[in-house]
This record gives structure tokens, sequence and C-alpha cells, in this order.
């Protein structure tokens, strides 16, 4: 069965990754993605005290239903779970899993990188990195018709 | 009614997170932005993209009455 779906809570990565097992499949490969403190930009480290995750909930619901399907037509696996966190997150907690399941795992080592990288491009969630002295929403790479 | 939704850099640009503004039907999506823009200065130094009914717009969209309409910032998930 594939799932994809916000949420506010903790997410149970054990819960998503079984979740996605069927019959068929022999491995599953899982991302958890989660809050990071130090981050390298233009040379400098910059320290985040912690995350806040905004979604355009019915679209990111939409686009992260397109994308799981896309994937599913270009890779030999079976099932795909995406839970992807909102609102205030401390260091270290999850925002983001994403459980792929296939009848080998080759194929879905390979799903699991294109979706997130997927996900971070097209799915409309957006970051704000808060700092001890200010704050900043993270902009990712430009996706379709911006101006 | 045409509404317009914001989400994190452009909800703290305009300072609301929606607005009715039905002077946009009839309008493409690049001239929604314009005008929003022109409501809002403070949009005019982000690169913005729009959706229409909860899907990425080109630029050559027409908004009609009743549509949804959210302006963002590229995404930022994950």
């Amino acid at each position: 069965m594939d799932f994809w779906e916000l949420t506010t809570d903790a997410i149970k990565i054990d819960d998503v990754a079984r979740r996605v097992v069927s019959p068929e499949c022999g491995a599953t490969v899982t991302l958890d993605g989660y809050a990071r403190r130090f981050t390298k930009r233009d040379g400098k480290v910059i320290e985040t005290e912690y995350l806040v995750y905004e979604a355009y909930e019915e679209m990111a619901l939409k686009e992260m239903q397109k994308l799981v399907e896309r994937t599913k037509s270009e890779f030999a696996i079976s099932n795909v779970g995406i839970v992807h966190r909102t609102g205030r997150l401390e260091i270290g907690e999850t925002s983001v899993v994403i459980s792929v399941a296939a009848p080998h795992r080759r194929d879905a080592f390979a799903a699991c990188e294109q979706l997130i990288k997927e996900l971070k491009r097209t799915v409309p969630i957006w970051k704000k990195e808060v700092y001890a002295d200010g704050e900043a929403w993270s902009e990712g790479e430009s996706f379709g018709d911006a101006i | 009614m045409t509404k317009v939704l914001f989400f994190g850099a452009t909800a703290d640009a305009v300072g609301e997170r929606s607005v009715e503004m039905p002077e946009l039907a009839g309008s493409t999506a690049e001239e929604a932005i314009a005008r929003l823009r022109n409501a809002y200065p403070l949009l005019a130094n982000q690169k913005i993209n729009i959706s229409i009914n909860q899907e990425y717009a080109p630029t050559d969209a027409i908004v009609n009455d009743g549509d949804e309409i959210a302006i963002f910032t590229a995404v930022s998930g994950g």
C-alpha cells in the first residue's frame, strides 16, 4: 500500500517502514531526514536552534501523490510511504520519512533517492531556520515558472 | 471570489496568510503576480511561484473567478 501524509506529531519511523512491507518484497529502504544544527553556507558554519516547517497542505498532498505515481512508473518498486512533519522541530527530530519497498534492494535505494530529491523540489513545504539572533526561510531549488 | 494564499516568506512579506482579490479574475498568472507586487511591495524582492487550484501554473495561465491561487518562494521541505 502507498501512502503520503502530513503530521504535526513526532513520526514513528518503524511504523512507516513496516507499513510498506508486502509479500513480493525483499527490501525496504527508509530515509530518516531530521533537523540539523550545523549548516555550512558561504564558507561559514551557521548554527540553527530549531526549525519550523509549514505546508500548503492540500497542494502538498496532491504533489506527493503525483511524485509517488511518477516514481513507481520509473522504478521496479512495490510500495512507497512518505510522512512529512510540520510545525516546530527540535534539532535531531525527524522531519520526513520515506520508505520504499521493492522485490530487490537496488531499485529501492535508487527510488528513495529520487523521491527525496523531487520532494525537496516540488512539494509545497517550507522550512524556517531559527538562529540565536534571527531567522530565515530556507529556499530550495527553483521549480516551474518562478518569476 | 478569487482567494490568494501566502506561505512562508511570502506570508511574512505580505503580513497575511490569505486575502480575497476579485480583481485578479481574468488576468494571467504573471499579471496576477505583478498586481500582488503592487499591493505588497516586499514581494518584489522574491522569486515567486504561483499555483492555481493547487497546481503549479505557468505564467500564461488564466486566473478565473472562484480560483484558489497561492504564491510562494521555492519550496524547501525535506
